[in-house]
């Protein structure tokens, strides 16, 4: 690939050329015909409005739309009115407000979504149905059990390879195949190829193909050099979350071999083949992608911890605190996949903060590693937002086995320190049987909605941002139990889906919203975001937008009241660096020498 | 249970080297659980601690990923037997064991002991078809004694399938035979710079297991766990802890486990 023609992309943030329509349009319809070929398939060429950065600092997003605003929280008298205010001023929501179609009442909330999609897309308005659609969730589900058949043997010529609602492909820039949900690779490497095709050959142009949408389908392309990543999906997420989960699986990628070692590759030998590199982390990936349909932390780019009492928590971190050895960097404790408590070393986040893609991606790597559970897992890692070139070493023991719902995970930048690290995890099994700590956690359960006490509200999620410096350690959000109507994994998948909806319009590109309140066919959806927070809320459809603004009042209140119980607020640290004197800076960069001549030594 | 043995500094490393999808997982799995079950490809490495006897012998299960390459040294360093995988369906296995694994084992022990297993023997013997109803047959197999489950490693003449034909219609074609995994022992041995006379015989440290039947896999680790009390009687005596041990007693302690196993 022409790496001029990228660092000018890079630097122009996308703007699409016109290229001669006879080559391109035999590109995309030949992808088209492999993809959809029964379809009446249009390619349409989008022209990219964002800049680069909006996509590239996913974590980042809710900065946008907090720019100028002035909404205060805590003064509840005042927020109500601004919630009004703020309701009735956007003129496109006031259509949303009633936009239920009768026409198609069944979809209604989909006629909507597609509406504003393809009017973004300035496509001809066309319905989509949701039939026929297989829920991620319910696929989530067939690769638990053990001895599913895999996606791998999939025949990409069938129909229901088709349907499948989302497709990921990775390829090298070669056009050689690295990655497919679902079918195998070699199957696909001629799609593959066509999809290089059309990534270079609008590069040739000085421009990046960003996305192009048929009928049913929201193709969108992401060029991390030296991979390229592409999303074919009949979701109906906008184009930036999609292009944000493709960050994610590429950052999946960095996590286990890092950007040098990738980037060292493919300078040696352009049509490298990765698969070589990670054969058996299909799994992993496979993994990751189930869960950016069905864990909404993806999309909030904030993790989500276990509602503990802060006695216990505190606690659970002393432990933690006290459990140390050289080169210890973090602590962390999980159940059922879910944070209880995370220990920081000192000197090596004292200017970095732990980014929550880092530790998503960390717990969804645990999650699809750890089969055989019995034994101490002792691996090398990256943190691809913390240090993208370089490995920390992961201890992962379970500490309950056989039921193996809790998880210790203990990182050093020391290759060689598994053993004083497997000492540490003896210090800690030692003080939790000592504080029964092991029973008090089995017995932690995820909230009920109830608990608020607000009769219309059925589920919500709350990320706090602009909060005290104890909570920047990371973003987190806290959200129920989702509890009937959506206990079937449809229904979870269908308001997640709402959430989805909600989410892309504030924070929307071209139009960022402040407040979203919208009304779908069976339920109502309000939307908030404020410099302290981001609130995404659902209630049953007879709520009065009067009532849905006290019962976020009242919500609010509640969340204050809970705030110890329901986030990690008060995250200890300790300190294992050799030499205590030096700066955090120095303190810093020579744990990263360490790190790096581990990583050294993997290559 | 575990809480207590964990707490114990092990007495001895064993580890377990080969290419991704062998089987290394499984049969360690095979032994410690007595079951087969859906396996993920191990990321780095997996230790384990197993009693033997009054010992603690750890063992690692490496990753066989071209990804974690770079970790193998480190789990062998000191390693007191390192037990060579491949897939009896699968030249290539081997092939990566002489290419990619032998190197690893130069941080390895100068009196470490080898050993070369073909595993997924299920897919090609009919003999290591059967089902090796674990309990029942580590039963009765521990009063034995570990010299009649030996000889069963390639035993010249397969017994006759005790499975319906049908079963071994589907039989793989073997591409790795008893003699190549002999071959490769001894080229062990050559690159080591070990006297073949006065080292283990090819015969006895190579194997054919099967993960998902369990045949063979309680005689693979118990023989070489057999092997390694030397190791660890040379290296308590050397830090003066017990002055002396009696071998019988350990093999007392062997079979202990074995029937305590069982229940
Ligand atoms: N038929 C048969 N299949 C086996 C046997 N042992 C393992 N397998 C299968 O082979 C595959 C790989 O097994 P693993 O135990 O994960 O292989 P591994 O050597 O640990 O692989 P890595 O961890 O990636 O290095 C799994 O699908 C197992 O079910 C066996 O004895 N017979
Ligand atoms: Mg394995």
């Amino acid at each position: 690939m022409d790496r001029d023609n990228q660092q000018a992309d890079e630097a122009e943030g996308g703007k699409i050329c016109d290229p001669p329509a006879d080559t391109l349009a035999t590109s995309l319809s030949l992808l088209g015909n492999h993809m959809f070929p029964e379809r009446n398939y249009i390619p349409s060429m989008k022209n990219e409005e964002h800049n680069d950065s909006l996509y590239e600092t996913t974590e980042d997003q809710s900065e946008e739309a907090q720019a100028d605003d002035v909404t205060k929280p805590e003064t509840e008298k005042a927020e109500c009115f601004e919630c009004q205010e703020s309701v009735s001023s956007p003129p496109a929501d006031r259509g949303l407000e009633d936009a239920t179609c009768p026409a198609d009442s069944d979809h209604a909330d989909s006629g909507e979504f597609v509406v504003t999609m393809l009017a973004k897309a300035k496509l001809e308005e066309q319905g989509l149905g949701v039939e026929g659609q297989s829920s991620p969730l319910l696929e989530a589900g067939a690769q638990d059990s053990p001895g599913f058949a895999s996606h791998r043997d999939e025949d990409v010529t069938a129909d229901s390879w088709r349907q499948h609602r989302k497709h990921v492909f990775v390829l090298s820039e070669a056009g050689k195949p690295i990655y497919s949900r679902y079918g195998s690779e070699e199957a696909l490497s001629s799609t593959m190829g066509v999809m290089m095709a059309l990534v270079s050959f609008v590069q040739s142009g000085d421009n990046i193909i960003r996305s192009f949408y048929s009928e049913e389908h929201t193709v969108v392309f992401l060029h991390k050099e030296p991979l390229v990543l592409v999303c074919v999906s009949s979701s109906r997420q906008s184009e930036r979350q999609l292009r944000g989960e493709l960050l994610y699986v590429y950052y999946q990628i960095i996590s286990m071999l890092t950007q040098a070692s990738i980037s060292r590759i493919f300078e040696h030998k352009k049509n490298y083949d990765l698969r070589r590199l990670l054969a058996g982390s299909e799994k992993i990936l496979d993994g990751l992608l189930n869960l950016l349909d069905s864990d909404p932390s993806f999309l909030l780019a904030a993790v989500h911890c276990l509602p503990l009492a802060s006695s216990l928590r505190d606690s659970l971190s002393q432990i933690l605190q006290k459990a140390i050895t050289p080169n210890l960097v973090f602590s962390i404790l999980i159940a059922r996949n879910q944070l209880l408590t995370i220990v920081q070393e000192k000197t090596v986040i004292e200017d970095t903060r732990l980014e929550p893609a880092d530790v998503l991606l960390l717990l969804n790597l645990i999650g699809a590693s750890s089969a055989f559970q019995a034994g101490e897992i002792w691996t090398p890692i990256c943190l691809p937002l913390f240090n993208p070139d370089c490995y920390f070493y992961a201890y992962i023991s379970y500490l309950d086995p056989p039921e193996c719902t809790v998880c210790l995970l203990l990182l050093s930048t020391d290759k060689e320190a598994f053993y004083a690290v497997a000492e540490c995890k003896r210090k800690i099994e030692g003080a939790m049987v000592a504080q029964n700590s092991l029973s008090l956690i089995a017995k932690v359960q995820p909230y009920s909605v109830s608990q608020v006490g607000v009769s219309d509200l059925r589920h919500f999620m709350y990320k706090p941002f602009d909060v005290p410096d104890n909570h920047r350690q990371l973003t987190q959000f806290t959200s129920p139990e989702m509890e009937a109507p959506y206990s079937s994994e449809e229904e979870q998948l269908r308001l997640l889906d709402l959430y989805r909806y909600m989410h892309s319009r504030i924070h929307s590109t071209s139009r960022p919203l402040k407040l979203i309140y919208h009304v779908a066919e069976r339920e109502t959806l309000l939307a908030w975001v404020t410099s302290k927070f981001e609130l995404y809320s659902c209630f049953s459809p007879l709520v009065t937008k009067a009532c849905a603004i006290t019962a976020i009042t009242k919500l609010l209140r509640w969340i204050k009241k809970e705030e110890d119980r329901l986030f990690i607020r008060y995250p200890p640290k300790y300190s294992t660096t050799p030499n205590p004197s030096k700066s955090s800076r120095a303190g810093k960069s020579d744990q990263q020498d360490s790190t790096d001549n581990g990583f050294l030594s993997l290559l | 249970m575990p809480e207590v043995s964990k707490m114990k500094k092990p007495d001895v490393k064993v580890v377990l080297l080969g290419d991704m999808n062998v089987g290394k997982t499984s049969l360690l799995h095979r032994y410690m659980e007595r079951k087969f079950k859906e396996t993920v490809s191990t990321v780095g490495g997996a230790f384990y601690m197993k009693q033997w006897g009054p010992y603690n012998i750890s063992i690692w299960d490496t990753a066989g990923r071209e990804q974690f390459h770079g970790l193998g040294s480190m789990y062998c360093r000191g390693a007191a037997a390192v037990i060579f995988i491949y897939d009896v369906t699968n030249w290539q296995s081997l092939a990566e064991l002489e290419e990619r694994f032998l190197s690893l084992t130069d941080t390895a022990n100068d009196d470490c002991i080898y050993a070369v297993v073909g595993n997924k023997a299920d897919l090609t013997d009919p003999k290591a078809q059967q089902l090796q109803d674990s309990d029942a047959a580590s039963g009765t197999r521990a009063e034995g004694t570990l010299e009649s489950t030996e000889p069963q490693v390639f035993s010249a003449c397969p017994t006759p399938p005790a499975s319906p034909a049908s079963l071994s219609g589907l039989m793989l074609h073997k591409q790795v035979s008893p003699e190549d995994a002999k071959a490769f022992y001894e080229r062990i041995l050559r690159y080591k710079g070990l006297d073949e006379k006065s080292s283990l015989p090819a015969d006895k440290m190579c194997f054919e297991t099967s993960a998902k039947t369990g045949y063979n896999v309680d005689a693979l680790f118990e023989a070489l766990f057999n092997l390694v009390l030397p190791f660890i009687l040379r290296k308590r005596n050397e830090i003066q802890v017990s002055p002396t041990v009696d071998l019988e007693e350990c093999r007392g302690g062997g079979n202990k486990r074995s029937r305590s196993s069982c229940c």
